[in-house]
């Protein structure tokens, strides 16, 4: 460490008394620097026990009793064996990942085609970036708001619109059936996320060398060729990226569910951390919310672990490359 | 067989032109090297040749065909890139590949096309690397190798060496002539660089601002710039100019008296010129030789000692910069003055317009 401290010093010329003494200070300070560091961290730390690890033990203890409104048991596994055996859990595991594979397929399609036609050179370039903006932009409360009278069929432009074009008979609730709830949930989902993924893979693509296309155009690669053995392979560590990430935040979405159907109609739009919530918080069976919370938390690590691997594969390769 | 002919090439980016009736014709296999001052044009009508800009006005015909309208591909050229243009993801392999792929060429046929170009280039051992785990010199041969697999009528180089450190890039230059000489093809190389230019090229075209100032062999354009600008383009150091003030006209032999009263009496072609004109009289460094009666004194402040030469920079004739090219052991020393002179026939002489006489005396290249 002292060793290693040393190398750290900037070269101090040649050494007076008063030169020597400041060099004293420092080799303490240096000794103390791992008590300093601690100082620094503490809060930051103090902050992550309080709110996260302390909450997240307590989810875990609760998870094994039966906590309600009226006191809590230790029940053991009680909880996870019910939810392990339950067909409407096991509906809502598959729901969940359903709603997360429509809507980050969705991003992702409509992020490439966004940013692919943002970064072509087409006149007015700037006015379509600054139109990507706005669900970005407005609270994502606000603008479920907007879907939700978007959707209303009587007064709603989507029904109206469809019985102008003749598709529909009359008023069509979008929110009121299971399946047409669902997609349009889906649909919500996907403006709420998709100017992010497309910013991102705007980014990325800018950083794309002309000369790669240029090089590629001489050698006669038409448009698409260019895309699929260009850009997609150039920007694949950020697609991935952003997959993972969109995942995250897809299995985490509670707004624009909560606000359009709570859950409804009849579980349609019930994901895991819906069904968290309604169990724990709307019904107040907290040891039975905790058990899910654990496993929505063990599906985000699974995710989050994916990520970091990604992550760590993605530095490897443009190491190497 | 490719000849290429450009024909009043005009280019503007909106209100700017860049490329003013450029006209030139480039004969099959000769390796043709533009070049010029940054901002000259000379890479934007490389790019006009490619295809990757279209000229504002003007044809390019190659193999007598008019192809202005083409897509780079039906041109039948291929081109070089500057930054090498190598796609990271790909391997060498499929760097070298990635035309003949477009192409959908079978399998085998692309196989035995890379092998022949990486045996030309040596790349054979780095065919499966990517191209970041290559040196600048082989990321240079493999965008060569992207080019000669296709076969192309022309190769258009767009300053490939400029990445390179100085003794790769000597070393690159050699391989490029060799590789000229083994392809036999037609050539088209864009530099900044005159040393590369001097020595690469068959012929040289010199681009400035638009316009192309003198188009020749590197020894033509040496010995006998069309103007000032070509003049001090080509060679290096580059030609000092000193002011002067034409004496006497005799039919071939031009009298100047130089500003601090150095006379000076050249054979050159003194048609239009009268006692009293303005001229420049244009000195390589290297014709200069130390002479106590010599008609040039200049103050050195500077000396480059290379070894075989040595390199005095300074003032001459009171307040003009000058460069002198002295032997390696000239017995001068940095702050004093010295007196040069140079063989009648050796300098240049310009004329108000900066427009070269014509030298009589010059040497001739046998």
């Amino acid at each position: 460490m002292a060793h290693a401290s040393e190398n750290l010093l900037p070269y101090q010329g040649e050494r007076s008394g008063s030169a020597q003494k400041k060099q004293g200070m420092l080799q303490g300070l240096m000794h103390s620097q791992a008590t300093f560091a601690w100082v620094l961290i503490a809060p930051a730390a103090l902050y992550l026990i309080l709110v996260v690890a302390w909450p997240l033990a307590e989810t875990i203890r609760l998870s094994f009793t039966n906590a309600n409104i009226g006191g809590e048991t230790y029940i053991g596994t009680a909880n996870y064996e019910k939810l392990l055996s339950s067909r409407k859990f096991a509906r809502t595991v598959y729901r969940t990942f359903y709603w997360m594979f429509l809507s980050v397929s969705f991003k992702i399609i409509f992020g490439l085609i966004g940013a692919t036609l943002l970064n072509a050179a087409i006149p007015g370039r700037a006015l379509f970036r600054m139109l990507v903006m706005p669900p970005w932009i407005v609270p994502v409360a606000i603008g479920c708001f907007g879907w939700l009278w978007l959707y209303n069929g009587h007064f709603g432009i989507v029904s109206g619109a469809l019985q102008y074009l003749g598709i529909l008979d009359g008023p069509f609730e979008f929110l009121a059936y299971r399946q047409s709830a669902f997609y349009s949930a889906v649909v919500t989902d996907v403006w709420v996320g998709l100017p992010m993924v497309t910013f991102f893979l705007l980014a990325a693509m800018q950083g794309v060398p002309r000369d790669l296309y240029e090089a590629a155009y001489v050698d006669g690669a038409s448009r698409w060729y260019r895309f699929r053995r260009i850009t997609v392979p150039q920007i694949l560590p950020v697609i991935i990226t952003m997959s993972i990430l969109s995942i995250i935040w897809t299995f985490n979405s509670f707004e624009v569910i909560w606000i359009l159907t709570e859950g409804g109609p009849r579980n349609a739009t019930t994901t895991l951390i819906i069904d968290t919530y309604k169990m724990a918080i709307a019904n107040f069976r907290f040891g039975q919310g905790a058990a899910r919370a654990v496993i929505v938390v063990t599906l985000l690590s699974v995710f989050s672990l994916i990520y970091l691997f990604a992550l760590h594969q993605i530095k490897k390769r443009f190491e190497a490359a | 067989m490719a000849t290429l002919q450009l024909q009043h090439i005009v280019k503007s980016f909106g209100p700017t032109t860049v490329l003013k009736d450029v006209s030139l014709s480039v004969e099959d296999k000769e390796f043709v090297v533009f070049v010029g001052p940054s901002g000259c044009g000379k890479t934007t009508l490389l790019r006009i040749v490619a295809g990757l800009e279209i000229a504002s006005e003007g044809s390019i015909i190659i193999d007598g065909k008019d192809v202005s309208d083409d897509h780079p591909i039906d041109r039948g050229i291929s081109m070089v890139f500057q930054s090498y243009a190598l796609y990271p993801h790909l391997s060498v392999f499929e760097n070298i590949a990635f035309p003949l792929r477009v192409a959908k060429r079978p399998e085998e046929e692309i196989k035995g096309r890379i092998n022949k170009a990486a045996a030309i280039l040596q790349l054979e051992k780095h065919l499966n690397h990517k191209p970041g785990q290559l040196s600048g010199g082989q990321r240079q041969r493999v965008a060569i190798g992207r080019s000669i697999v296709r076969n192309p009528k022309v190769f258009l180089f767009d300053e490939p060496l400029s990445n390179l450190d100085a003794a790769l890039r000597a070393d690159m230059r050699v391989e490029l002539s060799r590789l000229h000489k083994n392809l036999d093809t037609t050539m088209i190389y864009v530099t900044h660089d005159q040393v590369e230019a001097m020595t690469m090229a068959d012929r040289l075209v010199v681009l400035n601002d638009g316009v192309v100032e003198q188009c020749g062999t590197p020894m033509d354009l040496y010995l006998h710039p069309r103007n000032k600008f070509v003049a001090g383009f080509i060679g290096h150091p580059k030609m000092n100019f000193l002011p002067a003030i034409v004496s006497r006209v005799e039919d071939r032999l031009l009298h100047v008296n130089l500003e601090n009263g150095g006379i000076m009496s050249m054979p050159v072609s003194s048609e239009g010129m009268k006692a009293g004109d303005n001229v420049e009289v244009g000195i390589r460094p290297e014709h200069m030789r130390l002479d106590e009666n010599g008609p040039v004194s200049m103050h050195v402040e500077v000396l480059e000692r290379l070894g075989a030469h040595s390199v005095a920079y300074g003032k001459a004739e009171g307040e003009v910069a000058f460069c002198a090219s002295l032997p390696g052991m000239a017995k001068i020393r940095e702050g004093t003055s010295i007196k040069l002179n140079i063989k009648p026939e050796d300098p240049c002489i310009f004329d108000e317009n900066g427009v070269a006489l014509q030298r009589l005396g010059a040497p001739v290249l046998a």
